[in-house]
């Protein structure tokens, strides 16, 4: 989201009133602090547990000090609970069928063999990531801020793969099916859909993830990767990629990870937007790795403020730090971009010499200028999704 | 013999297919409140989705639950009877609800 100047002078005047008052529509800070479970999950170490089935899993604030997150700390999401193992990988096959020429059945080895191999870094994140912060709650999971990931990625390019296929005239939507299936039949299953100009040269069918298989929680053999865009479409175990003449009507499109279709992408509880579009590019954003909140520093110590920022693909310009609740900003340090699409890690310094509670916050701006709100100036859409606003961390100095 | 070794192969090839490596996903206690409706919401939830689901949607009004277990009826496929939606939606805002209708 975009942060206006008219919205600066109104926004600073009341600030304090709208993050403290009843309204019940000001938008909060993500939940924080959650515990790690005392049971980890397969190839995983304790995360943050939702639900064991289907599994959801959420990443700890301590994890984003690296601009690569580990396989074991990366989050988990699914749709459907029935997932697959795919131990005979030699069977394994993606169908690409429908508006091409040549229908293919592809095993994970025609994929290392036939095709140039893709290596590119980007950050995943579900679209719901931070949505706890939405105030009144809407609807979904309610996520903390650690539904985000950024992995080294190494596959074979969407484009290749169908352009290996042969696009019959008229084809224009690709349907994307995974291997996870709902316990009932008639239930639909997690179908996503791109129109084929979304499809650029770094959308990806990954096959490896930080060097490893993928995890088996994380998509094994196979997911897609669309670097800059929220997660939603980024299938897991992929199967089935279908062309297409027209868009289909799907529930996983057409009512889930849809946002008001207007210049705010907000509506109010009491006003909701019909006309919806969906959720694609990632709003600029940062995350505090280090400290974590109510960490105790001796007074008179250094504190190194480590954090994680990223967008949609343009590039972080800067990252800000305030300790006064964003009167005056400085600069952090930018460690250097593994790619635009990654995690760009920042570090700050600074020597707190009174006792007491001291906030630290992080604003992100990207190379376009687009730059993060604070939390309260974030504004409502139902599905609680594209949250960005300004992370703080409270530390207690003694 | 041949037939007889050629069938056990295959039964045994069967019965190991699914695991190379066991992936078992662990099985999560969750802190579900249990009430004289909980037998209800158990047998009509439980299929397809942890407690997990319930806990962590945020306490919410009545509509939003009532909606969500028509949506697991009409798109979601589960088999909730009229009667049943009215205990579990009863249920689900009693325990997980923010106090109000709307």
């Amino acid at each position: 989201m975009q942060r206006r100047d008219f919205f600066k002078l109104s926004f600073a005047a009341s600030a304090v009133a709208l993050s403290t008052s009843a309204m019940g529509s000001a938008t909060r800070k993500p939940r924080d602090l959650q515990k790690v479970s005392t049971v980890a999950f397969p190839e995983k170490r304790p995360l943050i547990t939702y639900s064991d089935r289907p599994p959801l899993l959420e990443t700890p604030r301590d994890a984003f000090t690296r601009a690569v997150t580990p396989n074991d700390e990366f989050f988990v999401r699914w749709h459907m609970p029935k997932i697959p193992t795919h131990t005979y990988i030699s069977t394994y096959r993606i169908n690409v069928h429908g508006h091409v020429n040549k229908p293919l059945s592809l095993s994970i080895k025609n994929l290392k063999e036939n095709y140039e191999q893709v290596e590119l870094t980007a950050v995943m994140q579900c679209g719901g990531n931070s949505r706890s912060a939405f105030s009144p709650t809407t609807s979904g999971i309610q996520w903390g801020s650690g539904a985000m990931g950024c992995a080294v990625w190494k596959g074979v390019r969407l484009g290749d793969i169908l352009e290996s296929a042969g696009m019959q005239n008229g084809a224009s939507w690709i349907g994307l099916n995974g291997d996870d299936k709902p316990i009932m039949d008639k239930m639909p299953t997690f179908v996503r859909e791109l129109e084929l100009h979304e499809i650029k040269d770094d959308v990806i069918v990954a096959y490896e993830m930080n060097g490893e298989d993928l995890p088996y929680l994380n998509g094994y053999p196979v997911r897609l990767i669309i670097p800059g865009m929220y997660a939603d479409s980024w299938v897991k175990m992929l199967s089935n990629i279908t062309v297409s003449k027209e868009y289909k009507e799907l529930f996983f499109m057409d009512t889930a990870y849809r946002i008001p279709d207007n210049e705010c992408e907000c509506e109010t509880q009491d006003n909701i937007i019909l006309k919806t579009k969906p959720i694609t590019t990632m709003n600029v954003k940062s995350y505090i790795g280090y400290p974590t909140s109510n960490t105790q520093i001796t007074a008179n110590s250094n504190v190194l403020v480590k954090g994680v920022a990223f967008d949609s693909g343009h590039g972080i310009k800067e990252v800000l730090i305030s300790l006064n609740g964003g009167k005056t900003w400085e600069n952090a340090e930018l460690e250097s971009e593994l790619s635009p699409y990654a995690f760009r890690v920042f570090k700050f310094s600074f020597r707190p010499k009174a006792k007491g509670k001291v906030t630290i916050m992080a604003k992100a701006m990207n190379t376009l200028g687009e730059e993060q709100p604070f939390a309260h100036e974030i504004q409502w859409n139902h599905g609680g999704y594209k949250y960005n606003g300004i992370d703080s961390v409270t530390i207690e100095v003694v | 013999m041949k037939i007889l070794i050629l069938l056990t192969l295959l039964t045994l090839s069967s019965l190991s297919a699914d695991y190379r490596v066991p992936v078992k996903v662990p099985s999560i206690t969750f802190p579900i409140a249990v009430d004289k409706d909980f037998r209800v919401m158990q047998r009509n939830c439980q299929w397809c989705h942890s407690y997990g689901y319930v806990l962590n949607q945020g306490k919410q009004s009545r509509e939003f639950w009532h909606k969500s277990v028509v949506k697991m009826r009409e798109v979601f496929k589960a088999p909730i009877t009229k009667e049943d939606e009215k205990t579990v939606t009863d249920y689900l805002f009693k325990h997980y609800g923010n106090g109000k209708l709307r």
